[in-house]
């Protein structure tokens, strides 16, 4: 996840710290080799990482902006200009909004504080930040440090956000500020690593950001959910019926490549070669794997293979390229649940049959009810309702008799709705907008037209009328 | 996570046990209330005025009319946008109380509701001995036993044995329709609630079936001429809070209603501007219309949390309102955007404000009808952004919110450039076909036990048991035309009597080939194979031991078996034969005669091996006792599906097994967000 150091650079990080007789150490120098060994172990588990550095001092000051060439932000963190204030309020605030104005609300971040103070006092009406990660304040101070923030109450507010609270052993040294960072790197920036399998085919992945876990609130029950190692894929859907479902996350899937050693890991375990042994060594792009085949055949297919990532947790993966047309494989981590894609049922509730089922056994799944737009409900809040409901009616009396069914189907409709309601003064006044059509009828009408009119009226003032279950039938007619 | 549980009025949205899974509408039906006018509605509105014409007069909407309407409009909106778990119920009171519907789902929907509205009627004409007086009291008093009532949900988690359920806070919301209210009035009728709500609470407190009342949130609404001074949310008591909105006639209650509607299901407003649409009579040329649609809020969240969007541009207060909607583009859509995976981070359920509207079911129908379209958000600085898209899936209309902000996934590595990503023989077209073949589906019927995977692994597993990467690496699979029934025919789980007789065929043919120095062929010239110059000898040695490496993969029952034993047969028979080449007729021979004794073809030499590890050629000298044939015959494949208890046994080892009796008794159905994935094992394995 993308990572904004924010650095104090007050000139006391300088100054020579001493305490319990120990060698003294000064914080700047110290947190600055201890950053370095943070960004190698970042370049080194997931080099796809965005890092940003600033400071604060009257504003916010980007020394880097986001980006993965950490070797620039080394570089310039060996440059640091010192300055005499630091408001670490002002400087938290615009941090977050520099991850907001950069990457938005739903793309977890990490901040990671380096303060010197022993004591960092941060209100709790600036915590939690409004997008999901983790806050490390990293205290470089000899004394120990109190709990800035009690941890609890914010959570209700963001339960995907934490706060960490990072401290050198004490008897504070450098060696241990960078020992404290060291492990910083080795706890939340190991890359994940997990397997892939379609039946007895699979392949050693990593996923780039690593997966977080996911906190869900429904309104019976939370749960936190976290992804398994073994992604599993349970079946296909093309791509037309999966539409675009809501992903919590989503994951660039990559084919495995172990840091040190070539082939040993070959993705493939159960295909059997018919024999002819190749002994020329093959480099890692040489060995077949499982993730360029699927990702190949998902994309010439348009297809997305639905995959279990957790205990009633399911993901998609499906071929993405970006602007540039470089496909990749991808994971959308869907919400958590059974029910996170309605239109395809219940998640945990498919399967595959050994023949295609008739189309209107597949996807979608129609859900029971009909929404109120697709039913031709009455709505007469506003007058346009009305007016609208009652010149259709009259549309159609103008056209009795070709029309005479329609006019009676909408006659009724309206007549069934002011009883509902409780509205009778309309059926009473439907009587009357009849009989004056009736009068208005041009000489060149059919004649059954104004006979039926006639005919409605009167059923509309008959008491009988007033039952919801009446229906008021046309005069039949013989000619 | 303690924070969460904690009763809370704030933020409700974010919160367990949210008020608005329980809404009661108690809507006065005294006389006073069905004679007052709420408004008048011009009739008059034929815009033909020929002589002669006769005006007509106006017809007057009551206040009951008017509560009613409202009412159901509420039910409409939420309905649409929540399927489940928001319920309603209507309770009318007049002399006594009328309640409308229950919980149960089956009576929560907006035609149930009318049909009950129709039966009760309007209010009744005021009675000249008022010994029965008419009030909303009886209809407060029933809406704190119908409080009690616990809905389905309630009841499963209530009476879930399970321990990690959260325990159940039963909020509820009244909302009483009524007029004439003030401030002492209000205190009033708080203070009755309070005494029901104690009384309810203390009857429900005795009973299993019931469920006492955490909290009630009562929300007056008093219709009148003139307006009265609104009392905003107190507390009367920790289970207790009034609050009284006083509403004028002609308009004032809809009004009310949309906010309040808004506020108690934290939603939301936009309005889609700029549609384009034709007229039917004049279809040259096309006039923009503006749709507005309510939906949950949290589908604006892109926009609203990320800085990046100016909401003082897209926010504007809705005329005549009192709530805000955001105004968004509607941006042509441009060719098909439904097989493409959009970066989508929500999506929510949409209805129109206006759901009979011209311009609403323009635009209904051209989602419904499949088409789908992008809205746009003008971001600070001018730039233009895709922020939601709106498509229909399976009749009911979404929106999905768009992320917005940076990708961390930009310039990202191509696949190619990893491992394998050199390889450029994969059998892309193979799996695509395997992935077509092993496509998902929805499944009939309401009892589903355990979970996709469980239950479509086993076939995935045995599609996969032998399975090539590349070209180079296969032979069989590459001899498709030659090999193909028995490639697919030996996947299948069970296999036909025919089944084994059309690979055995295959089989003969093949060796028939051979014998007559035939070539192989590959289908597709255009794919290379790795070693290109093979001699024709090598070619079928090559085939004939892979093809024994698949069979001998795919032997799961004995019919399977039986296929890798006519390979075993014909290769040792060849192997022997080889000076005097392949006995051409032998072998075509046998070929006719198998179809003779097809039906005593299964007579087997079975193995009580585990299926996977056979060596049937050694066992096949060996005799069998019948039992043993028995076994292995009738025993290894179930054809059919094992009897519930015996499905959901644990295995106790020593092929034993331990059933649950009665396991729902324990283990209610499983709960929507955290049950399944322990579903039981399906195939107990017996231990031979």
């Amino acid at each position: 996840m993308p990572t904004v150091i924010l650095i104090e650079t007050t000139y006391s990080m300088n100054s020579s710290v001493r305490k319990y007789n120990v060698e003294p150490y000064k914080p700047l120098p110290s947190a600055v080799s201890g950053l370095c060994t943070l960004l190698d172990q970042i370049g080194h588990s997931s080099r796809l990482e965005f890092v940003c550095l600033v400071t604060y001092s009257n504003q916010l000051e980007v020394l880097v902006q986001f980006t993965r060439d950490l070797e620039m932000i080394k570089t310039e963190l060996l440059n640091i200009r010192l300055t005499d204030k630091f408001n670490l309020i002002e400087a938290m605030k615009s941090v977050e909004k520099l991850i907001l104005m950069e990457w938005g609300s739903g793309i977890p971040c990490n901040v990671v504080l380096v303060v010197q103070d022993n004591y960092v006092n941060l209100n709790s009406r600036l915590l939690p930040f409004s997008f999901p990660g983790n806050l490390f304040i990293c205290s470089l101070g000899p004394e120990v440090m109190r709990d800035p923030v009690p941890s609890h109450p914010m959570n209700e507010n963001n339960p995907q956000f934490h706060v960490h609270l990072l401290q050198p052993e004490v008897p504070v040294m450098s060696h241990g500020i960078v020992q404290m960072f060291a492990k910083l790197g080795e706890k939340h920036y190991c890359s994940w690593t997990g397997n892939l399998a379609c039946g007895n085919l699979n392949s050693k992945i990593t996923l780039s950001p690593n997966p977080e876990p996911s906190f869900k609130v429904t309104d019976f029950d939370y749960a936190t959910y976290t992804v398994d190692n073994n992604l599993e894929i349970c079946g296909f859907i093309e791509l037309k019926h999966l539409g675009s479902p809501a992903a919590v996350s989503r994951h660039l899937v990559l084919p495995y490549t172990h840091p040190s050693h070539g082939k040993a890991h070959a993705a493939q375990r159960s295909a059997h070669s018919s024999g002819d042994v190749d002994d020329e060594p093959l480099d890692e792009g040489h060995t077949p794997s499982f993730c360029v085949l699927l990702h190949g055949a998902l994309k010439v297919e348009n297809m997305a293979a639905l995959c279990q990532v957790g205990n009633n947790w399911y993901g998609v993966l499906f071929s993405w390229a970006d602007s540039k047309k470089k496909s990749n494989l991808m994971l959308s981590l869907l919400e958590p649940g059974r029910d996170s894609i309605p239109w395809l049922g219940d998640l945990n509730a498919l399967h595959i049959p050994s023949e295609p089922p008739p189309e209107e056994d597949a996807f979608p799944v129609k859900p029971p009810d009909k929404k109120s737009y697709s039913q031709n409900g009455v709505v007469w809040i506003r007058q346009g309702g009305i007016q609208s409901d009652i010149q259709k009616i009259l549309r159609h009396a103008r056209k009795i008799p070709e029309k005479t069914q329609q006019f009676y189907k909408e006659l009724n409709r309206v007549r069934r709705a002011a009883i509902c309601v409780g509205f009778l003064s309309l059926i009473d006044g439907l009587a009357a907008i009849l009989d004056r059509e009736c009068t208005l009828l041009p000489s060149s009408t059919h004649p059954a037209c104004a006979i039926q009119l006639t005919h409605a009226a009167q059923a509309l003032r008959d008491s009988l009328s007033k039952d919801h279950k009446y229906i008021i039938a046309p005069m039949k007619m013989s000619f | 996570m303690a924070a969460i549980l904690n009763p809370s009025t704030s933020g409700a949205e974010v919160s367990l046990h949210p008020a608005n899974h329980k809404t009661i509408f108690v809507i006065d039906h005294s006389p006073e209330f069905g004679a007052q006018r709420e408004s008048v509605i011009e009739f008059d509105f034929n815009k033909t005025r020929t002589p002669g014409f006769i005006p007509l007069a106006p017809v007057a909407k009551s206040c009951w009319t008017s509560s009613v309407e409202c009412a159901i409009e509420y039910c409409r909106i939420v309905w649409d946008l929540f399927p489940t778990g928001k319920l309603i119920r209507f309770i009318v009171s007049d002399h006594k109380a009328q309640v409308l519907n229950s919980w149960n789902p089956s009576q929560q929907s907006v035609a149930h509701m009318s049909n009950a509205l129709a039966l009760i009627g309007i209010p009744p004409p005021p009675a000249p001995d008022p010994v029965f007086v008419s009030s909303v009291d009886h209809g407060l008093q029933e809406a704190v036993s119908a409080m009690c009532e616990c809905t389905d949900q309630q009841h499963e988690k209530r009476t879930s044995l399970n321990d990690n359920v959260v325990p159940v806070v039963n909020r509820c919301r009244v909302i009483c329709i009524t007029y004439g209210m003030n401030k002492d009035k209000v205190v009033e009728m708080g203070t009755k609630m309070q005494n029901e709500l104690y009384l309810g609470n203390k009857f429900a407190a005795s009973s299993d079936l019931l469920i006492p009342v955490d909290h009630c949130e009562l929300v007056i609404i008093s219709i009148g001429n003139l307006l009265v001074e609104s009392i905003p949310n107190y507390e009367v008591s920790n289970i207790l809070s009034v609050e009284m909105h006083s509403v004028k006639t002609n308009g004032g209650l809809a009004n009310k209603f949309t906010s309040l509607i808004l506020k108690h299901y934290n939603l939301a407003s936009t309005t889609v501007t700029g549609i384009p649409m034709k007229e039917e009579q004049n279809a040259s040329s096309s006039a923009n219309y503006d749709v507005e649609m309510f939906h949950p809020a949290k589908a604006h969240e892109t926009l609203f949390k990320g800085s990046s969007v100016d909401l003082e541009q897209i926010k504007t207060l809705k005329e005549g309102f009192e709530y805000y909607t955001v105004i968004l583009k509607w941006s042509t859509p441009r060719g098909c955007t439904a097989s493409e995976m959009h970066n989508c981070t929500a999506m929510h359920r949409i209805t129109p404000v206006d759901v009979n509207s011209r311009p609403s079911s323009c635009l209904i129908n051209f989602l419904i009808g499949g088409r789908s379209v992008m809205l746009e958000v003008v971001r600070r600085g001018g730039v233009k952004s895709l922020s939601h898209l709106m498509a229909s899936h399976a009749g009911q209309i979404y929106m999905h919110s768009l992320a917005i902000g940076r990708s961390p996934h930009e310039d990202p590595p191509s696949i190619s450039e990893g491992t394998g990503g050199r390889v450029t023989d994969y059998r892309i077209t193979d799996f695509g076909n395997f992935m077509m073949q092993n496509r998902l589906y929805p499944m009939k019927g309401s009892r589903i036990h355990g979970t996709t995977l469980k239950r479509t692994k086993p076939r995935l597993d045995r599609h996969t048991k032998f399975w090539p990467m590349t070209i180079s690496s296969t032979v069989i699979f590459n001899y498709k035309q030659y090999l193909d029934p028995i490639l697919k025919i030996m996947l299948q789980p069970e296999l036909r009597e025919s089944d084994v007789v059309q690979c055995k065929q295959c089989i003969f043919s093949l060796i028939g080939n051979e014998a007559k120095h035939e070539p192989l062929h590959i289908l597709n010239s255009g794919q290379r194979g790795k070693g290109t110059k093979v001699s024709r000898e090598e070619q079928y040695k090559q085939l004939w031991s892979e093809l024994e490496a698949f069979l001998r993969a795919h032997c799961i029952t004995d019919k399977h078996i039986n296929v890798l034993n006519c390979l075993l047969e014909v290769r040792s028979r060849d192997a022997s034969d080889s000076l005097d080449k392949v006995d051409v007729d032998m072998a075509l021979r046998e070929l006719d005669q198998l179809n003779a004794k097809v039906e005593r073809a299964s007579v087997i030499r079975a193995t009580t091996d585990s299926p996977l590890s056979p060596d049937a050629k050694f066992h096949s000298s060996q005799s069998k006792t019948i039992l043993e044939l028995w076994v292995s015959k009738f025993c290894k494949q179930k054809p059919r599906p094992e009897f519930a208890g015996l499905a959901t046994a644990q295995a106790l080892g020593g092929g034993r097994f331990k059933a649950k009796l009665y396991p729902l008794f324990k283990e209610r159905p499983p709960n929507a967000s955290k049950g399944g994935g322990k579903g039981p094992s399906r195939q107990p394995i017996i231990e031979g």
